[in-house]
């Protein structure tokens, strides 16, 4: 069957922002989507919020609208567009319930757009658990015991029935949130309450639990004739009990016959027929009994997921792209393998590797969080190894977590850390090995499959003989080379340095060889350059066409960041992406290196050859001396890369753009101060204190508040603003692990209230260009990730920013950038303050490039390739001239951390980000709050709890929030304010005060609205249960008086103007 | 813990090391299999009779041994390589298994660089040896393998019932048939007693009379190992059983109805070893994955004109399963019965069971 003619323009829909359980993995399918029907000939209309995305680039699909995925603006885009059809099986969860909301209130209808790959049956048989339980029953399909209930009562009913434990499942929430696992009935009301809530349409799941089974995935694909393909069955490390998605999981699957195998495909075809999947990718879930063998069904998503991703990775079997084709009429008999060439899609891809994936997690910025996992998913990143064998892959996995180049580092074996599964079970496993804990004992703890860890007790064995080792010798080496070990942890255990064992290593001719990703096991020819490294070949395979003198062309080799986290994601992998293309128009054969699965840079389509590699010194060398790469890029991965680029300069690789010595100049807190003085360019004050005597005397000179922060860190990591003496000690004593003489506390002057801004540049040997200034809406305090921000500045002063520019470009030019620099900047009293420069390309600049269409991506690869001002002819691209506003907007995930607390402060903790672009200031405002899932009221009570400081500024917006009709209630010190400023308000408790208190307000469900605005450690603790309760009840929250003031506004402006949208 | 040194040796001379678990020394021809599961079910399958197994799929015996993935009551392979072999003290016993039948074991080989040798090769004689060093490799190789090609060729003779054995069917409604063993596998047996009231295995030279003798109301055709011109008798005994009931042929069994029909087989350059192989089916129509384990093919262009080519291989065109619409004979060339593999093709069994009622 031929693609369908009654189809030319598409709608395809993102995911929004990323959050917990939807990261970038729609990406990676959309972005797939929309290059493969734009190769089609189709109309591709794309639609995200998030504009860190490389599918919200320009060049990916015909029109791009970067818009909130809510119904009035889908609605608009229809009207606009008239497409005949919209794909929602994309972007996730989002999309899909966003498809469900077009079809119920009739949008769909009302354009006659038709819904492609999943229709309202199909994604509420999918999503609501009794309508899929009805359908299991039909075929015959068993599942855990369980009830769909509506009310507390009938939970409470329910649970008595089933017995403890219980596993609790909203209904429609993605990545499990609202979900848990309760032990006892205590557990249980807490969790009941919360999980009714948490469910859009009040319905809750009470199963009952199968902890400990075996858990495995099949990730399947359909056409419309019906054909059916298991494109990967995945199984978990993890049994039953902790979140697919927070669980290491292994492909192909490897505990089960072919007869247990094949009966589970059987099923899930089953399945998938009676859901009524007419076309594309979907993902069952299955639950194995350990000893007995039973099998029962515990959820099948029908669209591409977190798992295909994965499984397209560790398969090279793009399954996003071939289910927009499938989509559009094609079925996959008519679909050539890309990898192969020669062969149809129409198969069930070979692996003859084994692929283990390893989430990373974020606890240790959710202070008060317990580090245990359940059935929501709670990692924010995942890691992906390829090795021959499990040793190998799994190894890799770790290394590419970056925790340690030695790999499963050292920790003290604690039991509890085995029977709970927690982030860091891993670790505490490999510990218990090596401290003589049987195999058995380990199994009766954790569930894991005995050959699993059998696996994990013969690393632990390669471990001991290595310790054991007196000198290196060849075939040892190459045994342990196998078994996953870097040069790093060998090193480690025999006490050799580490550049001798790299030296003996490839004495001995050690390194590793390169194998092909190609679908089927090397059962046909395939060209695909999709590559991983093992030892268990030869180190010089034939043909894999990577070198120069292959193919002509000079080879750089781009390094990745590796496992997205808090801090470094998606917009690296963007800035990868983007840069690929202008290398290769320079003349470039571009060699991708990264670990990550869920990226668009791990596409093989992405670069000319993909090295699915941990992103360690050790692999990033020997894929240099493999391909003999003319050098290496270190500026657009994030941090990961700039901090390995002075190990592999010094093993005498050649490093492209900035050098290191430039790179030094920028990070090095003393050179970058000289160098500002030299300028004549402000700094905030600051020194450096090893120890809280030092400390307290700095604190003097500099004066109250100080913000703190330990040298070399990312994403802010134990960044805080103290106060006073107090908390300065308060500071070092619970930071003493990171504080040493070698790695001093950086004690900074804070500029209360001041503005900040991000600056992204873009500089060659006799050019520079801004790529915009963003403000951010929080005022100095607030990690520049946290922060909104907006573009062009609304607050700054045309002379103002015309200095940031001026003193930007300077710094660029002193500090010698060839390539990108980040600077972020303080303006307090029209005075311009340096605070920070970050020698790559940073987080904002996806969000620059869309807001102001300066192509700083490829101004930075042309500056790092040392174009000259007549090559590049920089006066051309002029940020300025940006017509309209774009805000910034940010999501967080507290939800998902019950214990924390969501005031924002240094130390960054978003996840993802969003974009609101708008006529005006007003406009964009209220996108950005709308499409980070803020719920903007209407009318209703507003809560208030303000610091004294904030109280004379912030009184026009409570008067203003009256005037709109909203309600006041305070706390009795704002409250009394009010009053006497003339504003009629209620008063209610604070926490300490004793019941009905704000936060029983709060959560009685009567509040609209929450400012609290508050500082200094003490009150921010006596103010945590108010933020609490509003992240658990979805209570927009604001702890900024300036992110107050934009909230106001965005409500004025959702009062007033009419609903527009407009393309990129 | 054992570590000599083993070797997989092609005919060419070229020679791939890795450890040594046991077994004698032995010749055979080298085939690869992609299924990641199912070792139990492809070593116990005759059609593997005198060849040596090597699976793509790195790490093998995880699930250790059990009765109900046996397709036959032996392991016929002749030597068995992988990379990594499950062999803990909780679980060692497929390993054990294949020593206990004198089945030579070589792991720790690079089987991705010899799969794609054999790629490029086609199927090849080769051996299993233990040795000091590779050329004491090469030449006890050479000699296994001279020993080994000397042999009767006609090996669905060989891994054939020597004798007539019925087995009662469960199903008292269903028809009696008569399966003409090449080598048949206990699944091929199992499908068809579910739907039979008796089912009459009978040996690979069985004579036409013979057949008409015990009177079946339909004839199987089993698959076997080896190639199908060497295969005695079979094909002639068909020609005049054809028309006469009707038949259905599997694997070998649908090589052996090609040539009974006229046509002519061939080895293909790249055999078919998988449980991943994409056929369109025109009886049924569906495309659905296969099992497939064969090394020659039926030539299409040989085919009479009566025939029907009715399954074809999508990965490279070949024909897949022909039929014969009146004489009521059909065949595929892949595994309905699967064992290992996608039970995506079961039901030609009930399809081959409509033909007789």
């Amino acid at each position: 069957m031929p693609i369908r003619k009654d189809i030319k323009k598409v709608v395809i829909l993102g995911s929004g922002p990323i959050v917990i359980g939807q990261a970038c993995e729609f990406d990676y399918s959309g972005t797939q989507a929309c290059k493969s029907l734009m190769g089609l000939g189709l109309e591709v209309i794309l639609v995200n919020s998030n504009p860190a995305t490389i599918m919200t680039d320009p060049e990916v699909a015909t029109r791009v609208y970067v818009e909130p995925l809510k119904v009035p603006y889908l609605d608009k885009i229809l009207e606009k567009e008239k497409p005949d059809a919209i794909i929602p099986t994309l972007g996730g969860q989002t999309a899909l319930n966003l498809a469900l909301e077009l079809f119920d209130q009739g949008v769909l209808k009302k354009h006659n757009v038709q819904l492609l790959g999943a229709d309202p049956k199909v994604i509420r048989a999918g999503e609501d658990r009794e309508i899929f339980r009805g359908l299991l029953d039909q075929i015959g399909a068993k599942y855990p015991r369980s009830e769909m209930v509506r009310t507390f009562e009938a939970g409470l009913e329910a649970g008595d029935q089933l017995g403890f434990p219980l596993i609790l499942r909203p209904n429609y929430t993605l990545g499990g949130g609202g979900g848990g696992i309760a032990f006892s009935k205590e557990e249980f009301r807490i969790k009941l309450a919360q999980a009714l809530h948490e469910s859009p349409t009040s319905e809750v799941l009470v199963e009952e639990s199968i902890l400990g089974w075996k858990e495995f995935e099949l990730e399947v694909m359909r056409d419309r004739a019906g054909t059916f393909v298991v494109i990967c069955s995945i199984e978990n490390f993890d049994p039953c009990g902790v979140h697919t998605g927070d669980s290491i999981t292994v492909a192909p699957q490897q505990t089960l016959s072919d007869k247990e195998y094949q009966d589970m495909r059987d099923e899930a075809r089953k399945i998938i027929e009676a859901v009524g999947v007419e076309t594309g990718g979907a993902n069952i879930q299955f639950a194995v009994h350990p000893e007995t063998g039973e099998r029962l069904v515990i959820e099948m998503n029908p669209r591409v997921s977190r798992s295909s991703a994965l499984a397209s990775k560790a398969t090279g079997f793009p399954i996003a792209k071939i289910a927009a084709q499938l989509a559009l009429g094609f079925t996959l008999d008519e679909i050539q393998n890309d990898i192969t060439k020669t062969t149809p899609a129409c198969f069930e891809p070979a692996l003859d590797y084994v692929v283990t994936k390893i989430p990373r997690f974020a606890f240790e910025k959710f202070p008060g969080t317990q580090d245990i996992l359940n059935t929501q998913m709670k990692s924010v990143g995942e890691a992906m190894g390829i090795g021959r064998t499990l040793k190998e892959s799994f190894h890799k996995a770790i290394l590419s977590l970056e925790g340690a180049a030695e790999g499963f580092r050292e920790v003290k074996f604690d039991q509890s850390k085995l029977s709970y599964p927690n982030s860091q079970r891993i670790f505490y496993i490999i510990q218990a090995f090596r401290d003589g804990v049987s195999l058995e004992e380990i199994h009766s703890l954790t569930q894991i499959h005995p050959w699993f860890l059998e696996q994990l007790e013969q690393i632990v064995d390669m471990e001991k003989s290595i310790s054991a080792w007196k000198k290196l010798e060849k075939e040892p080496l190459l045994k342990a080379k196998r078994h996953g070990f870097s040069d790093a942890a060998i090193s480690k255990l025999t006490g050799i340095d580490e550049i001798a064992v790299r030296q003996e290593r490839k004495s001995f001719g050690l390194t590793p060889g390169y194998f092909r990703v190609d679908t089927c096991a090397g059962e046909f020819a395939s060209e695909t350059p999709y590559f991983y490294s093992t030892y268990w070949t030869e180190p010089d395979p034939k043909g894999l066409q990577v070198k120069e003198s292959d193919h002509g062309k000079p080879v750089i080799a781009l390094i990745g960041s590796g496992p997205n986290r808090i801090g470094q994601g998606i917009e690296f992998d963007y800035s990868c992406v983007r840069s690929v293309r202008e290398f290769q128009r320079q003349g470039y054969f571009v060699a991708m290196l990264n670990s990550n699965p869920e990226t668009v840079s791990t596409d093989y389509d992405t670069s000319n050859a993909l090295f699915f590699e941990p992103v360690t010194e050790e692999s990033i060398a020997n894929v240099l001396e493999f391909t003999k790469a003319q050098s290496f890029v270190a500026q657009l991965g994030g941090q990961t890369p700039i901090n390995l680029a002075a190990p592999l300069v010094d093993q005498g690789f050649s490093l492209m753009g900035s050098t290191l010595e430039a790179i030094d100049r920028a990070e090095d807190r003393g050179q970058f101060s000289e160098i500002c003085k030299e300028l004549g360019v402000k700094m905030p004050q600051a020194g450096m204190a090893s120890n809280i005597s030092e400390a307290l005397k700095l604190a003097q000179n500099l004066g109250y508040p100080i913000m703190c922060r330990p040298s070399y860190v990312l994403g802010g990591r134990h960044m805080e603003i103290v106060e006073s003496d107090g908390e300065l000690e308060h500071y070092f004593e619970s930071h003493a692990a990171t504080i040493s003489e070698k790695r001093p506390c950086l004690m900074d002057q804070f500029l209360e209230r001041a503005l900040e801004v991000d600056v992204d540049l873009a500089c060659g040997p006799d050019w520079a260009v801004v790529g915009g200034i963003i403000e951010h809406i929080e005022a100095a305090g607030v990690h520049s990730g946290d922060s909104m921000g907006v573009v062009p500045p609304q607050r700054l002063k045309e002379e103002t920013a015309l200095k940031i520019e001026a003193v930007s470009v300077q710094l660029a030019k002193k500090l010698g950038i060839l390539g990108f620099l980040n600077l972020q900047l303080a303006i307090k009293d029209d005075e311009v303050y340096v605070l920070e420069a970050n020698p790559r390309s940073s987080r904002s600049v996806p969000f620059i490039a869309k807001s102001t269409k300066v192509p700083l991506v490829d101004l930075g690869v042309r500056g790092m390739l040392g174009l000259k001002s007549s090559e590049v002819k920089p006066e051309q691209y002029d940020w300025k001239k940006v017509s309209g506003v774009s805000v910034k907007g940010v999501v967080f995930p507290f939800k998902k951390y019950p214990e924390s607390d969501s005031i924002l402060g240094p130390e960054m903790r978003s996840t993802g980000e969003a974009m609101g672009r708008g006529a005006d200031y007003g406009e964009a405002l209220l996108k950005a709050f709308v499409t980070s899932h803020m719920r903007l009221p209407q009318n209703g009570k507003v809560f208030l709890s303000l610091r004294d400081k904030d109280k004379d500024m912030l009184l026009p917006l409570v008067k203003e929030l009256q005037a709109l009709d909203f309600s006041l209630v305070a706390t009795t010190g704002t409250a009394k304010y009010l009053e006497d400023s003339g504003i009629s308000c209620d008063v209610v408790k604070k926490v300490h005060q004793g019941n009905p208190n704000c936060v029983d307000l709060i959560r009685s469900g009567e509040v609209a609205l929450v400012i609290n605005t508050t500082s200094g450690r003490e009150s921010i603790e006596a103010s945590f249960g108010i933020r609490r309760s509003c992240v658990d009840y979805s209570i927009p929250c604001l702890t900024e008086s300036d992110a107050a003031e934009a909230f106001l506004l965005a409500l004025k402006n959702q009062k007033t103007s009419q609903v527009s949208v407009s393309s990129l | 813990m054992n570590t000599k040194l083993g070797f997989v040796v092609l005919e060419s001379g070229e020679c791939f090391p890795g450890q040594w678990h046991g077994g004698p020394s032995k010749a055979g021809e080298l085939v690869f299999n992609t299924s990641h599961s199912g070792y139990e079910e492809m070593a116990t399958d005759p059609s593997y009779y005198s060849q040596i197994l090597i699976t793509t799929a790195s790490q093998q015996g995880n699930y250790g041994e059990k009765d109900e993935d046996k397709e036959s009551e032996q392991i016929w392979i002749h030597g068995f390589v992988c990379l990594e072999l499950q062999n803990s003290k909780r679980d060692h016993a497929w390993r054990e298994k294949l020593l206990q039948s004198q089945v030579p074991i070589v792991t720790e080989v690079d089987t991705r660089s010899l799969t794609l040798e054999l790629r490029e090769k086609g199927t090849t004689w080769g051996a299993l040896v233990e040795a000091q060093n590779k050329s004491e490799a090469i030449e006890l190789a050479k000699s296994l393998i001279a020993e080994e090609k000397r042999k009767d060729l006609d090996w669905a003779h060989r891994v054939s019932t020597k004798e007539v054995v019925s087995l009662q069917g469960e199903n008292p409604q269903g028809p009696k048939v008569c399966v003409i063993d090449f080598g048949c596998k206990k699944n091929i047996i199992r499908e068809l007693r579910s739907r039979c009231s008796e089912v009459i295995l009978v040996p690979s030279r069985f004579e036409e009379q013979q057949v008409r003798d015990l009177d079946p109301q339909g004839i199987l055709l089993s698959n076997g190992p080896g190639n199908p011109e060497d295969v005695q008798v079979a094909a002639e005994s068909l020609r005049g059983l054809l028309g006469w009931r009707p038949v259905f042929g599997i694997c070998m069994g649908h090589q052996i109805l090609g040539r009974a029909l006229g046509a002519k087989t061939f080895k293909l350059k790249y055999g078919h070893r998988g449980a991943n192989h994409p056929i369109k089916d025109d009886l049924l129509s569906q495309i659905y994955m296969t099992s497939q384990n064969h090394g020659y093919a039926v030539e299409e262009q040989s085919l009479p004109k009566n025939v029907k080519v009715t399954h074809r291989n999508l990965n490279d065109g070949t024909v897949a399963g022909i039929e014969a619409q009146d004489q009521k004979a059909f065949s595929v060339q892949f595994h309905p019965e699967s064992h290992p593999g996608p039970h995506d093709s079961v039901a030609l069994f009930d399809y081959f069971v409509k033909q007789i009622q």
